[in-house]
């Protein structure tokens, strides 16, 4: 099954490459790299710069799928152990090309 | 089986590519940073646990039984005898052996 904007809160985050787009922290906004680690609340990403974690309710991020769409996803709709994710619904209204 | 629950087997079908996945990014992470690796080995168990979902046996055999570890050719001691492969992981010193034809 490929990944697919709709299936992306299902489908396994790690190794994505990721900006983040908007966020309470203006420090955090236009971080961008590649997820590394996942835990309920944060993503650690690999930027040029170091790694950095950043929170996911507070902000937005860009992923790029492989066939090179970006999707652009509220963070608190991802909000929860890698693991547990598999099962959790996205509503269509949370996410965008 | 009935098919309302036909949610439930996409989620397992998902569960096993991700298991395949994270076992993917296991071995390319393992050269700069070893605990990736452990760590992502970690989440596929869990999620294989989760999700009721079998991890298959050649990616089984590449995570220590003992200590949980991502086995890479840094860590783990693999030998050939009477037709049983014996790896022996370097972290904690567990031995696994395999019977192979």
């Amino acid at each position: 099954m490929m990944i697919t904007p709709e299936n992306l809160v299902r489908h396994e985050l790690i190794g994505l490459p990721i900006e983040v787009v908007e966020g309470r922290n203006p420090s955090q906004v236009g971080i961008s790299g590649r997820v590394v680690d996942e835990t309920r609340n944060t993503f650690l990403i690999e930027t040029r710069s170091g790694d950095k974690r950043v929170p996911k309710s507070t902000n937005s991020f860009l992923f790029t799928l492989s066939q090179g769409l970006k999707v652009k996803a509220v963070g608190s709709v991802l909000v929860s152990q890698p693991e547990n994710r598999i099962n959790k619904k996205m509503r269509r209204s949370r996410w965008k090309l | 089986m009935s098919r309302r629950k036909k949610g439930y087997y996409r989620a397992r079908e998902l569960a096993r590519e991700r298991i395949e996945r994270l076992f993917l990014l296991a071995e390319e992470e393992h050269l700069r940073r070893p605990e990736r690796s452990d760590r992502y080995v970690s989440i596929a168990r869990r999620m294989g646990m989760r999700m009721r979902v079998r991890i298959p046996r050649r990616l089984k055999r590449r995570v220590c039984k003992g200590c949980r570890c991502y086995l890479s050719p840094g860590r783990t001691r693999v030998r050939l005898r009477d037709g049983v492969v014996t790896v022996t992981c370097a972290e904690c010193g567990e031995v696994m052996r395999y019977p192979y034809r």
